[in-house]
Parts: C-alpha cells; sequence; structure tokens
C-alpha cells in the first residue's frame, strides 16, 4: 500500500523527503507541502510514515484490490523508543501494535556527516568506513597472518 | 527618519483619504480572497465533514468549555508561538514574520487612519507609532530573508537553487518585496527628492496590492485554515476520534 500524505496535517518540514529511498517524497510547488509523486513506484517501506514528526503520513491500497475504507496509522513515540501501529479493516476491526525500534536514546546516533572523511590509504583496508570504533569494538577478528602464509 | 510617520509626508502629494480609501480596499481583497479560496478548493466543505465525522465517531463526550479550552490551547500554541513547527530554525523565523507582520499592519493602520496628514496641518503621530513600524519591517526581512534563502524546504530538502522560483513563492515574495520597498521609500522620502520618492512608492504600492490581491493564488489563507486543522486534530485526541494508536506505557508493551 503505498504513502499518501494529509495536506492540512504537513507543515513542510521535508524530513519525508530526505528519507525516501525511492525518491518519491517531493514538495508541492503551490502549497510547499509533501506529497508522493508517484504511488506505483512507491517500495511500500513505511520510512515517510515513520518519520514525519506530524503523523500527516497515511497508506493506501490500490483501489482495485483494497477498496478504501481502512487505515494504517503509526505513532511514533521518539522519547520512549518505540513505534505503534494501528491498523483498521474494512470490517471495523482494529488492531494495534508496539515494536521497539532503537536500544540507545534518540539522536544519539552520530550520521555519517559528523565522522571524519577517510583518507585514500584506507581503500586499502578489509575495514569498513569508521570500523572499528563506530561498532564500538577494540579490533575486529580477522585471519592470522600465519594461516595465510600455510596455505 | 524612523521616528516620523512616512504617510503623513505622502500628503505632499497625496490626499490622506486617497491612502485610507486603499487600506479599506485591501482589507476587502483579503475578505473576499480567501473567501473565494475556501470555497474553491473546497476546504470549508472539508473541514466541516471533518468536524462532523470526528463528532460522530466521538467515544468521550466533550463539554462546550472543554471545546473552548481545546481551542484557547491552540491559539496559544499553534497560532501564537508556532508550536507546529518541529525544526526550531523554522519556528523562530516563522515568529518573526508573524509578529513582524502584525505589528507593521498594526502601525501602517494607526499612522494611516489615525494621524492623517494634510500638507497645511502636520499631524503630530507619536515617535512610537513610526517606530514600532520600522522594527515590524525589520523583523519580517530578518525572517523572510533567512526563510527564503536558508529554511525554504524545496531549497533546503530538494536542493533546489536559491533563485528558482515556484508558485509557493508568491506570498513570502511579495511580502518581502513589498516590505523592502517600504523601507527603502521611507529612506528615499527623507533625501527630499519628490520624483524618486513618488517612483519608490508606486513601486510599493504595486508589490503590496499583488500581496494582498494575491490571496486566491498565494499561501496567505494558511492563516486562516491551519489554526483549524489544529483545533481539529486537538478535538479528536481528546474526545477519542483519532484514528491514531494510543501512546504506549513503555512497561506493559504487549497489547
Amino acid at each position: 500500500m503505498p504513502t499518501f500524505v494529509y495536506m492540512t496535517r504537513c507543515d513542510g518540514c521535508g524530513q519525508c523527503v530526505d528519507i525516501c529511498p525511492s525518491d518519491i517524497m517531493h514538495i508541492d510547488k503551490t502549497y510547499r507541502r509533501a506529497f508522493n509523486i508517484e504511488p506505483n513506484f512507491c517500495w511500500e517501506c513505511y520510512s515517510c510514515v515513520k518519520a514525519c514528526p506530524q503523523h500527516a503520513i497515511d497508506v493506501r491500497g490500490y483501489a482495485d484490490f483494497a477498496p478504501l475504507g481502512h487505515s494504517v496509522r503509526v505513532l511514533r513515540e521518539e522519547e520512549k523508543g518505540v513505534v505503534s501501529w494501528k491498523i483498521k479493516y474494512r470490517d471495523g476491526r482494529v488492531k494495534e501494535f508496539t515494536f521497539p525500534i532503537r536500544t540507545t536514546p534518540w539522536g544519539s546516533i552520530k550520521s555519517p556527516a559528523d565522522y571524519d572523511a577517510p583518507d585514500a590509504g584506507d581503500l586499502q583496508s578489509a575495514l569498513l568506513a569508521h570500523e572499528p570504533e563506530a561498532l564500538k569494538v577494540d579490533r575486529l577478528p580477522t585471519l592470522p597472518p600465519s594461516n595465510k602464509n600455510q596455505e | 527618519m524612523f521616528t516620523s510617520n512616512p504617510f503623513a509626508e505622502l500628503s505632499v502629494f497625496l490626499p490622506p483619504l486617497v491612502m485610507q480609501v486603499y487600506i479599506v480596499l485591501m482589507i476587502l481583497a483579503v475578505v473576499f480572497g480567501t473567501l473565494f479560496d475556501m470555497f474553491h478548493k473546497s476546504s470549508f466543505t472539508f473541514f466541516v465533514r471533518q468536524w462532523k465525522a470526528t463528532k460522530a465517531s466521538a467515544t468521550v463526550p466533550l463539554s462546550s468549555a472543554n471545546t473552548a479550552s481545546l481551542a484557547a490551547q491552540t491559539l496559544l500554541k499553534e497560532v501564537a508561538t508556532s508550536g507546529e513547527f518541529c525544526n526550531p530554525m523554522r519556528r523562530l523565523s516563522h515568529l518573526l514574520m508573524f509578529y513582524g507582520f502584525l505589528l507593521y499592519l498594526i502601525t501602517t493602520v494607526v499612522m494611516i487612519f489615525g494621524y492623517p496628514a494634510s500638507a497645511a496641518i502636520p499631524a503630530m503621530t507619536p515617535a512610537i507609532v513610526p517606530v514600532l513600524w520600522n522594527i515590524g519591517a525589520v523583523m519580517i526581512l530578518i525572517g523572510g530573508y533567512w526563510f527564503y534563502f536558508f529554511l525554504r524546504v524545496n531549497v533546503a530538502h530538494e536542493g533546489y537553487s536559491r533563485f528558482q522560483l515556484v508558485r509557493a513563492d508568491l506570498f513570502i515574495l511579495s511580502l518581502l518585496s513589498s516590505v523592502s520597498f517600504a523601507l527603502i521609500w521611507e529612506i528615499v522620502q527623507a533625501a527630499d527628492n519628490l520624483l524618486a520618492t513618488k517612483i519608490v512608492f508606486g513601486i510599493y504600492i504595486f508589490l503590496t496590492t499583488v500581496l494582498f490581491l494575491g490571496v486566491p493564488w498565494s499561501k496567505f489563507a494558511h492563516m486562516f485554515y491551519k489554526p483549524a486543522a489544529a483545533l481539529q486534530k486537538r478535538v479528536a485526541e481528546a474526545n477519542g476520534s483519532s484514528n491514531l494508536p494510543r501512546p504506549v506505557d513503555v512497561n506493559h508493551m504487549g497489547r
């Protein structure tokens, strides 16, 4: 089910534009509010639904197999580290689910731009960027050199 | 310069009645423009339908006092302090423009209607009124140019050029250019060049007219429908008709 935006609730903050992996959340040129430019290309990852601080994004199925009348709503509570879903079926049944979304406080993860840029020598390393310190370990296990010599 | 009534000095070439009629026409333009916008986009119908749906699915009946309390909270948070913005920079910029615009608008009306001048009888406007007019204009310009160059979502998040214009820019651009030319006109007027004053004043009036006549095509009407949407959201949360999940008690996660 692709996403859509309640324009009266959107405040045009752009967080859905930043997070959409399919780059289909854009800003309307008349009202400067977000909208899904191409629902057919929506991955249905619901990243924008969860990211929207105004709860302005909802989802709906294609009318041919999921006629209107249902709703899927999300409440993200950053300070509690949980996200809750409320699914309303067309026959009136309602189901609610809550999941933990993280183990560290909201906002505590450094973004890639906050790290120093790696130098060219790092291309020779088997480690990924900012490893091992970003993983909070002293070092990562690797095959000992002696193993290589034995081959 | 900043302590004298710029509209009083207009009486050299323009009778005060002309500016008073102009203000009334602009107020009418905003009223009719907003009404046209509400009916043309069916936003009035939308809000009425939403309101009825909210009441029909309410599980907790709200008294008039409760609704009045929610309206007061909306007025205090969403309207007076722009509380809906999640980005503090946008909130600050919006507050500068909002209160600057109110100050600028009220002092303009006070100067034009309260202290109408004629060439023969110079009006004695208290210095505080034009000073507040200038402060209001500067607040709009600081908040507005900050928003226009750095905070617009299509510039900050979509990678648009700062100089690429879209229809949503009509309101901010007409507001900024109108207020910028108000200050330029005040400065040129102080230089005692009548021809330059007339030209800059003409541009100022043209841009101000665009700002108020452009209501049906610009974002001006958001001043009215955003508080309505905020109140509706608060009422839905209070009367149990909101379709959002309930907040979680983290000690009892299972449902």
